[in-house]
């Protein structure tokens, strides 16, 4: 229950307006840091309502697929350019924001993630890994800027950081597909 | 259940004997020998070196035409912060590999010495344009200054000497795990493991960096883009900087509490600061560029959180470590609320250097924060500040470290004991190393507030009232110069004492044992690939930013410049 409440001040502190300044200021820290520390801080308060409610996510996520389906859904809605943009002048999309990633995406990734066969884990990676290329390819060589709060080489850069965490999930694929577990980890 | 844990118990206590019995094996002894050996001469040229300099800034000792003081400097740092250091740290947890993970393999072995005479001839190809006074660059040589292209390729051997040591160390690793299904790897090589990692991905940058000056410095392209060499140097430099510290400290967590008798502090935590360390570490770089044009503030605020990170596992250490020897001492008897400070083996050399080592790491760690704050920083960078600053994290928390830790080592290694009179040496050589620190760096520390720039040589700047205000800072820098020169007299006689002249006997490597009934440390801590991936994940979040700018909007390049 302490992590719930650790996700609780975590979401706070994000929205708090010098926090969410700041980090919205530079458009990978708002894509790639604000963004995945809000689902961090949903993933945290995930424990709570797993503890309060734990019917409702038997009865709507008993196999993780549902949850899994709304965190792509919410993740890959936020990868537009045009809702970064969307945050920074209107109140109710950043309000959305706030709230869309932590619940709508850390809370379902939480409880699906243990559900999930290793072809659904490792297929995530794999697609995560394919958008993100895709994204970094889309940003760094569109001819325009996407973004109207952004100039060109803030774009260039996120798509840089897109293509360069797209190069780790792969590595981690290779390191998981080639590394044999059981022949480290099982006690004979 | 209870039969897997009896025989973990026997293969236990069976290892321990042979241990006892027959010690490191002479080949392994040899290695880690060779490796000391280099270390400690390069103390003894580079302790030299330092006391040519510190004579040199208090205006007492004028260097003769033919060995100027940039050249005395760059020799200097390159002897003490990249010899010293990275063979002792080889040295050193090759013996622990060794001993933990019941000898090196052949191939292993194999590795570590290509890579020692790879370094060996990296330096020697390094050193000779240094002593022609062709290659003055410091040891951080970053354009636009240009050195002799012999003086990078140099760089280069040495840095493919350590990758040697790095890949043979993972596969010794590997090899002892594949053996040993479900089981942690030794806490020491768990250590080693994070400082070889650390090791190999630290230095990539620098290779980079190398690689880029090579063509420059030959003449082939003419110009370089300073910032990205800058920015690439300082991925390296500040990691190699916590490379030396996680080497102190796997003394501080393992072997020390041994020597006071006592048990480990908890298992799961230690492997989490080792974790955290090597996770987080290589974007530490950043702090060093907090003056540097190109990066915005607001990327540089964000740093500031990123490096105070990196302080946070040394908290959590500077409270195991303390928490471990009031358990001890209070087991021993001792009473109040600092009363057990008593019961503590004051008289062992083993003991009190890395005690004073850690001490030193309180303010050490503390003007670290100082300098890696925005505003501060612009009021002590590039002066003496930061020179006091690493002399008492290098100089004191981790040199005085591996100083205790040759007490043992070297005649563990040499199978031979530490006699009562080098222990006495060795109290002394601590106390006078001690006071010559304090000195100095105090000394630097209240110059750099006052203005003196590092990295210059003697002037008073036509005698301006503020430079010679300096004076007799300087002058106090002079003697706590001599006196460490008197330290590192008697380190180097204790520590060939120890390997040739010491009366035979067996010595033990005093790894501590955890307490008993500790909880089991879960399994996740074992997996390295994770950390290595969100470590790359974490370099490339906090490099992507300024790279990008420099490369897209780089600004016309620089040609080489000799400024000496």
């Amino acid at each position: 229950m302490r992590q719930a409440q650790y996700g609780l001040v975590l979401l706070v502190i994000l929205i708090l307006p010098p926090v969410a300044n700041l980090l919205e200021s530079i458009m990978i820290t708002h894509m790639h840091m604000q963004m995945p520390l809000l689902v961090l801080a949903g993933f945290l308060i995930a424990k709570f309502f797993q503890i309060k409610y734990p019917q409702f996510f038997e009865k709507w996520n008993a196999n993780g697929l549902p949850g899994l389906l709304l965190f792509i859904i919410i993740t890959g809605y936020w990868t537009i350019p045009r809702t970064m943009d969307e945050t920074l002048t209107m109140a109710s999309v950043e309000a959305f924001k706030f709230f869309s990633l932590p619940f709508l995406a850390g809370v379902p990734l939480r409880d699906s993630w243990p559900k999930l066969s290793s072809f659904w884990k490792n297929g995530i990676i794999i697609f995560f890994a394919i958008l993100y290329l895709g994204m970094g390819w889309l940003y760094i060589w569109s001819p325009e800027q996407l973004c109207n709060n952004y100039l060109l080489i803030e774009q260039i850069t996120l798509g840089w950081g897109f293509l360069t965490t797209a190069v780790c999930m792969v590595i981690y694929l290779g390191y998981s597909y080639f590394i044999d577990f059981t022949q480290y980890e099982t006690e004979s | 259940m209870e039969s897997i844990a009896g025989n973990t118990v026997k293969t236990k206590a069976f290892k321990e004997k042979a241990n006892k019995i027959l010690g490191i094996s002479p080949e392994d002894a040899r290695l880690s020998k060779s490796y000391l050996t280099v270390a400690f001469i390069a103390l003894l040229l580079g302790g030299f070196l330092g006391l040519l300099q510190g004579l040199n800034r208090a205006g007492m000792l004028e260097l003769p035409t033919w060995l100027n003081y940039y050249q005395v400097l760059t020799a200097h740092g390159l002897l003490l912060v990249v010899v010293l250091s990275a063979f002792f740290t080889i040295g050193y947890f090759y013996a622990g590999l060794s001993h933990t993970l019941g000898g090196l393999l052949p191939k292993v072995r194999k590795m570590a010495w290509i890579g020692f005479w790879m370094k060996m001839f990296g330096f020697v190809l390094a050193v000779i344009p240094i002593l022609m006074n062709e290659a003055s660059v410091m040891y951080t040589f970053y354009p636009p200054m240009a050195a002799s292209p012999i003086f990078y390729i140099g760089l280069v051997f040495i840095v493919l000497g350590i990758w040697m040591c790095s890949f043979g160390a993972f596969i010794n690793v590997a090899s002892w795990r594949k053996a040993n299904p479900g089981q942690h790897i030794p806490i020491l090589s768990f250590f080693a493991t994070g400082v070889f990692v650390l090791l190999f991905f630290g230095s990539l940058p620098v290779a980079i960096e190398v690689f880029m000056i090579i063509p420059w410095a030959f003449g082939w392209v003419e110009t370089i883009n300073v910032m990205v060499a800058r920015t690439l140097f300082w991925a390296f430099g500040h990691t190699l900087v916590n490379i030396w510290y996680m080497t102190a400290i796997s003394a501080w967590y393992v072997i020390v509490p041994k020597i006071i008798d006592g048990h480990r502090w908890s298992d799961l935590l230690t492997r989490i600061v080792v974790i955290a360390l090597v996770i987080m570490n290589i974007t530490g770089g950043f702090h060093h560029q907090i003056v540097d044009p190109g990066i915005s503030e607001s990327v540089k605020y964000m740093h500031v959180f990123m490096s105070l990170a990196i302080g946070f596992p040394s908290l959590m250490t500077a409270y195991a470590m303390f928490a471990v020897f009031e358990r001890t001492a209070r087991k021993k008897g001792g009473k109040g609320l600092i009363g057990w400070f008593k019961k503590m083996p004051w008289g062992d050399v083993r003991f009190l250097a890395p005690f004073i080592a850690m001490a030193a790491f309180i303010p050490a760690g503390a003007g670290g924060i100082v300098q890696s704050t925005n505003q501060l920083n612009q009021v002590v960078h590039n002066t003496m500040w930061v020179v006091g600053h690493f002399h008492l994290t290098l100089g004191m928390t981790v040199v005085m470290t591996f100083f205790g830790i040759s007490y043992w080592l070297v005649p563990y290694l040499s199978k031979r004991v530490l006699t009562p009179q080098i222990n006495k040496l060795g109290i002394v050589q601590t106390i006078v190393w001690t006071l010559g620190m304090v000195m100095m760096s105090f000394a630097m520390h209240w110059a750099g507030l006052l203005g003196s720039p590092r990295r210059t040589s003697y002037t008073t700047y036509n005698d301006n009232a503020t430079a010679l205000g300096w004076d007799p800072y300087l002058f106090f820098l002079a003697i706590g110069g001599t006196l460490l020169m008197i330290g590192v007299l008697m380190q180097v006689y204790a520590v060939f004492n120890m390997m040739f002249f010491a009366p035979k006997g067996v010595t033990e490597f005093p790894i501590a044992d955890e307490e008993e009934g500790a909880a089991p440390t879960p399994k996740w801590t074992e997996r390295w690939g994770l950390w290595i991936v969100l470590m790359l994940a974490l370099v490339a979040m906090a490099y992507v930013i300024p790279l990008v700018g420099f490369l897209v909007d780089a600004p016309p390049g620089s040609p080489p410049f000799k400024t000496w």
